[in-house]
């Protein structure tokens, strides 16, 4: 089901994009680690009291003195959402759009390897990228934490948060690639694959910021992705969490199998 | 029953466009040639062949295998090389047959070397930087390393010089000899003359003609294009009854089917300064011999 040859190729292809990604994360995440102070409530949370409303959009409520829903906040809300949602559609373009819109997949598919496999192999770099990225950013929040503020991180809830942001993130990946599988036109393929999660995440800061709105994140996707649960060990939250990776594993399935049997203009 | 069939096969994109009701088989050890003008449908049909596209009705095999279903099964044994060449822009021609010969798992062999040799191809520099000519080459490699039983072949000497085309054709007929069944595509009527023992013309999606070459050739008529010392001597010359397409000032045009001594012998007795054949397409060959243009 996996042709290791091409999973190796894909994992050489995405390193370089990974490195990027994982640069940006590290500055987000020292930068906002040291902003914490336990004593006197953080310099964000003052511009959380300040701005209120500015804050919230971004996802960003004031956070209590514990070093780990302070993480959820500042980091979670937005920058661990938008990021490795960006890395998604990049890959995902890479790995199966480019591929069928300039035709170098004729030579994927010339070859004794069921069409299954390509999709499945090419699905498995995106999800190992994406895991390394979010295990990166674990480590990253760890470490950071444990130098400035040793034994302060509930360390089981902060990974229990970040398992939580992998299942939303295969969900994301999920619609990426399903729409790379359903269209042949890449204009479709990556305005539509990259437009739902995108307007999805744009609902999301907007129900964040009004109260007349607050029920347009049921509309969502992100409504099942509810960190403060997830950190409270809430049974919905981690509900939520589970049916985003089923989800995910739905899109998958699903997205291969319309690969397998689609026409395609190579 | 041919190695490869082709039955009733139809895929309709609308406005006239597509293939239709097309049908035609190739032998063991043929080499099949398939022609037809731009947009006529061949590459519809060999994109049918590879498993690409399902058919909207009738089928297409090879080696007894059902090229939709069990496409994985025969691409085992199947060299192709698509009408356009598009790689992975990163990979230098070596890493791209390595790549390849690994992704299909076929062992390394000999051959690739061979090829490689035999096309006098360096395939060290990136793909994206390569000529049209060095990826056609590396393409040909690609198809052949692995020394396939079946080769489908669209217009494969395109973007190739004159000393390649003939090295080409030459490897074709080993493949022949060594039993290959090929399918090509093709506008050039040389390589179709010198290695093809049949040939199918499609025009807008249907099979327009289907006979072995010899046959074509035998009904070829050729043109030739004498020029004269004067118009006066053009003029006398085109009514000595021979078939004259075209007088031009000191130029006629001379239409010659297996009459090439009577031309001759006209010739000898006028101030003849020129003679030219021009280059006829194989569409014009074909529509010659299939009677009239506008069929």
């Amino acid at each position: 089901m996996i042709n290791w040859t091409l999973y190796k190729r894909g994992i050489r292809g995405s390193w370089k994009m990974l490195l990027i990604f994982a640069a940006v994360l590290t500055m987000y995440f020292t930068i906002i680690i040291s902003m914490f102070d336990p004593a006197l409530g953080s310099a964000l949370n003052e511009f959380a009291k300040a701005m209120p409303e500015l804050m919230s959009v971004v996802g960003m409520n004031p956070a209590s003195a514990e070093l780990v829903s302070f993480l959820e906040a500042y980091l979670y809300g937005f920058i661990m959402l938008i990021f490795p949602m960006i890395f998604c559609i990049l890959s995902t373009n890479k790995l199966i759009v480019r591929h069928i819109d300039r035709g170098s997949m004729t030579y994927l598919l010339a070859a004794p390897v069921r069409r299954e496999t390509v999709a499945f192999t090419q699905m498995k770099v995106m999800a190992t990228g994406l895991f390394a990225l979010v295990f990166y950013a674990t480590v990253l929040g760890i470490i950071n934490c444990e130098i400035s503020f040793p034994g302060k991180l509930d360390i089981g809830r902060f990974i229990l948060l970040n398992i939580g942001v992998l299942c939303l993130q295969f969900f994301i990946a999920g619609i990426c690639f399903i729409c790379a599988c359903i269209f042949n036109d890449s204009k479709y393929a990556l305005g539509v694959g990259a437009g739902i999660p995108a307007l999805g995440f744009i609902i999301q800061m907007m129900a964040n910021a009004g109260k007349e709105l607050e029920k347009a994140k049921y509309a969502t996707f992100f409504t099942l992705f509810d960190s403060d649960g997830i950190i409270a060990k809430e049974s919905g939250a981690i509900f939520g969490m589970i049916a985003l990776f089923i989800g995910a594993l739905i899109l998958f399935s699903a997205a291969i199998a319309i690969f397998s049997k689609k026409d395609l203009h190579i | 029953m041919g190695v490869c069939e082709i039955q009733g096969l139809t895929r309709d994109y609308g406005k006239g466009r597509g293939v239709f009701d097309l049908s035609f088989s190739i032998n063991q050890g043929e080499v099949f040639g398939f022609l037809g003008p731009n947009g006529a449908g061949k590459t519809t049909t060999i994109r049918h062949l590879m498993g690409f596209l399902k058919p909207q009705k009738g089928r297409c095999t090879i080696g007894g295998k059902d090229c939709w279903k069990d496409r994985a099964e025969i691409q085992k044994n199947l060299g192709y090389i698509p009408g356009e060449m598009v790689f992975f822009d990163d990979m230098t021609g070596t890493q791209f047959l390595s790549f390849m010969t690994k992704y299909r798992k076929t062992k390394s062999n000999g051959r690739t070397k061979e090829l490689l040799e035999r096309f006098e191809l360096d395939p060290q520099s990136k793909l994206k930087k390569m000529s049209k000519g060095m990826k056609q080459k590396v393409g040909i490699v690609a198809a052949f390393m692995h020394d396939p039983e079946v080769l489908i072949l669209d217009e494969p000497t395109s973007g190739l010089d004159q000393l390649m085309q003939s090295r080409f054709i030459e490897l074709l007929l080993e493949e022949k000899a060594r039993g290959k069944t090929i399918l090509m595509s093709s506008h050039m009527f040389e390589e179709v003359e010198r290695t093809c023992s049949r040939v199918a013309i499609i025009r807008q999606g249907t099979l327009a003609a289907l006979d072995n070459v010899d046959a074509l050739k035998a009904a070829q008529a050729k043109k030739y294009v004498i020029t004269l010392e004067n118009e006066e001597a053009a003029a006398r010359f085109a009514n000595e009854g021979l078939r004259v397409s075209d007088v031009s000032q000191n130029q006629v045009t001379v239409i010659v089917q297996n009459n090439i001594k009577e031309l001759i012998s006209v010739m000898d007795r006028y101030p003849v300064i020129n003679i030219i054949t021009p280059n006829q397409s194989l569409e014009e060959i074909f529509m010659q011999y299939y009677g009239g243009e506008n069929q």
